[in-house]
């Protein structure tokens, strides 16, 4: 082994400027694999994370009044029926037996927490401004014990919507759509039965969630309750598990044992994981085509050696050295560039992580940070290293295979 | 030179296509002997030299080294006995360009499991042998064509084989560095190393224990 890696290493430093070339591709493929890998899943990771936090794994809520046709049919059998239109009934937007439920599953021990919610539309309006709004009544210390939701609030005062039932905590950037940048402030929220409530602004949230923190409101339950006209109701409540892997399997048995519809958090994101399946798709093929490309460097690099080496090759295979030994040569040669590419590749790619992090800019989409959010994984870095020496492996194999075909005399009486 | 058999060949033929390149050729080497095939261009002698360094398999016919009858089938045997028992010597010295001098001459020993140091320190004493000494470290470009051939020669003695195979190995020399290969041949040879040389200059043939002639794919003396 020794004699082919003396080999190798030799073709790798004499021709300097094609091993740097393809070394170069190594490390570019390696730290691009690193960098994108990290921020990707650092975004997908931090919205999951977040959003997880802030609305649970699983959610049982009222079901949407069926098709009327099916209801109909139900009754009247096969018939010719058209719907022209519907008025729903009041007592299908809440659940009525949620004690029980929460009682039931408070005891079952995958269950981390359960906090009840009354969810509604409303309008907000400050001064001339006015928007629509998710309006979110909970019960504070159920919420924080299941949600955390202190976390994501600027001045951590969940306490105050028990203490003052006429206290709202409104999402950030609803809050600056509306113009309020201070606590104290009052706001007036439309109900959907149109009548107006004066309420103060106690605190912001903040969860980073482009979507969440410019729609919703929480209030105390009670007070949601009362402005709804509501008393003892709830029409959604949330879970948190103990593995939110296990959100599918509850939210099936959940819809099951209680009659209500379920809704695991793959399903209520099921439009941003697709957006997220996308990316990861598209990131990957991007990653993919630099490492084909670094790849196709590196099987130029050994194939034009071994073009160039034939009688060299020739010259091996007289003193003795057997095909096994000239393949071992030459992939040797594409392994070192793998290696060296890899191990420089994870340490740039390190280093244009570090930089990432330092950087501060407002970022803006779906997500809002005031930087870059990062995966740092080590993983990546040991998945860009494999994916190096596996593509240099692979790059290399070939053409040294073909190397070992050579045939010594006839490339002597070629005169080589 | 004794009477024992290093290398036999029996009936060798080779085809290439239809066309026969060799002709039923029957030749033995002695250990000690220093043999030449003269013959003209096309006449066969290389391609024999070839089957008999085990580079090329023949159509038909047996070869024998040390006694041993050599299976063309066996890939790793015959590169194993290309290693340990055969040095080869070409018209052109196919030194690596990569490698030094030294290196060209440890690459054998590498291959035979010689450890790192002693092959370099063997390197040194045969280049040393051979006049090269101070220009170990110098690439193949950075020497002229007869230093060249001269590692050339201290490449193929450098695993102390039991036969040396040498094909034109003056074809590129000025007559000069052609007397001084030959002279390192005659030390060699008597120092008891074997050495079959294949050349179409007569002269040199002349200072070989024995000469074989070749015409058309056969012996002809």
């Amino acid at each position: 082994m020794k004699h082919n890696l003396f080999l190798s290493w030799k073709f790798f430093l004499e021709r300097k400027r094609q091993s740097l070339v393809a070394t170069m591709g190594v490390i570019i493929g390696t730290a691009a694999f690193i960098v994108m890998s990290s921020m990707v899943n650092g975004f997908q990771n931090f919205f999951l994370k977040e959003a997880l936090n802030i609305n649970g794994h699983v959610k049982i809520m009222v079901e949407p009044t069926t098709d009327e046709t099916e209801i109909l049919r139900e009754f009247y059998g096969e018939g010719l029926f058209e719907v022209l239109g519907y008025k729903p009934k009041e007592e299908k937007d809440s659940i009525r037996n949620y004690r029980e439920i929460v009682r039931k599953y408070e005891r079952d021990k995958n269950v981390v927490g359960i906090t009840p919610h009354l969810v509604s539309n409303g309008v907000v309006i400050y001064g001339v401004k006015e928007k629509g709004a998710t309006l979110v009544g909970i019960f504070p210390e159920k919420e924080e014990r299941t949600l955390s939701l202190s976390e994501y609030l600027i001045y951590k005062r969940l306490e105050e919507l028990e203490k003052d039932k006429n206290s709202v905590i409104l999402g950030i950037k609803l809050a600056q759509e509306l113009g309020i940048y201070e606590v104290g402030k009052k706001i007036t929220l439309v109900a959907p039965s149109g009548e107006v409530y004066r309420l103060k602004v106690v605190d912001f949230l903040n969860t980073g969630i482009t979507e969440i923190d410019k729609s919703r409101i929480y209030l105390h339950i009670k007070k949601l309750q009362d402005l709804l006209d509501k008393a003892g109701e709830v029409n959604e409540i949330v879970f948190k598990l103990r593995d939110y892997n296990l959100a599918e399997y509850y939210a099936k048995k959940l819809s099951v044992e209680t009659g209500y519809k379920a809704e695991s958090w793959q399903e209520s994101f099921k439009n941003f994981l697709s957006i997220f399946k996308i990316q990861k798709i598209i990131t990957n093929s991007v990653i993919f085509a630099i490492l084909i490309v670094s790849g196709f460097g590196i099987f130029n690099i050994v194939m034009m050696t071994v073009l160039e080496k034939k009688r060299d090759i020739a010259i091996l295979k007289a003193m003795g050295y057997d095909p096994k030994d000239i393949v071992l040569i030459f992939t040797l040669q594409g392994l070192i560039v793998g290696l060296l590419g890899g191990i420089i590749g994870n340490v740039v790619g390190f280093f244009i992580l570090e930089w990432l992090e330092t950087i501060k800019i407002e970022v803006e989409g779906i997500i809002r940070t005031q930087g870059f959010v990062l995966d740092r994984n080590p993983l990546y870095h040991a998945y860009g290293f494999i994916f190096a020496v596996l593509t240099s492996f692979l790059a290399s194999f070939y053409p040294a295979y073909r190397a070992s075909k050579f045939h010594p005399v006839e490339v002597f009486r070629s005169g080589g | 030179m004794g009477d024992e058999v290093i290398l036999r060949a029996e009936n060798i033929k080779k085809k290439v296509g239809d066309y026969e390149i060799l002709k039923g050729v029957s030749i033995e080497v002695k250990r000690g002997e220093f043999l030449s095939i003269v013959g003209a261009s096309g006449s066969g002698k290389s391609s024999l030299l070839y089957i008999l360094g085990l580079l090329d398999k023949p159509t038909e016919g047996r070869v024998f080294l040390e006694g041993e009858e050599v299976d063309f089938k066996n890939e790793k045997r015959l590169s194993f006995l290309r290693n340990n028992k055969l040095g080869f010597i070409f018209q052109f010295h196919y030194l690596i360009p990569e490698l030094s001098a030294l290196e060209n001459v440890m690459v054998p020993m590498l291959k035979k499991g010689i450890s790192f140091e002693e092959a370099k320190e063997r390197a040194f004493s045969v280049l040393k042998r051979l006049g090269l000494e101070g220009k170990e470290s110098r690439k193949p470009y950075q020497l002229s064509g007869g230093e060249q051939q001269r590692v050339a020669i201290a490449r193929a003695v450098a695993n102390q084989p039991s036969i040396i195979l040498a094909d034109e190995p003056t074809g590129n020399l000025d007559s000069f560095n052609t007397r001084r290969v030959m002279e390192i041949f005659k030390e060699l040879n008597q120092e008891g190393i074997t050495i079959l040389m294949v050349t179409h200059e007569r002269e040199l043939a002349l200072e070989t224990h024995r000469i074989v002639e070749m015409r058309d794919g056969k012996i002809i003396s």
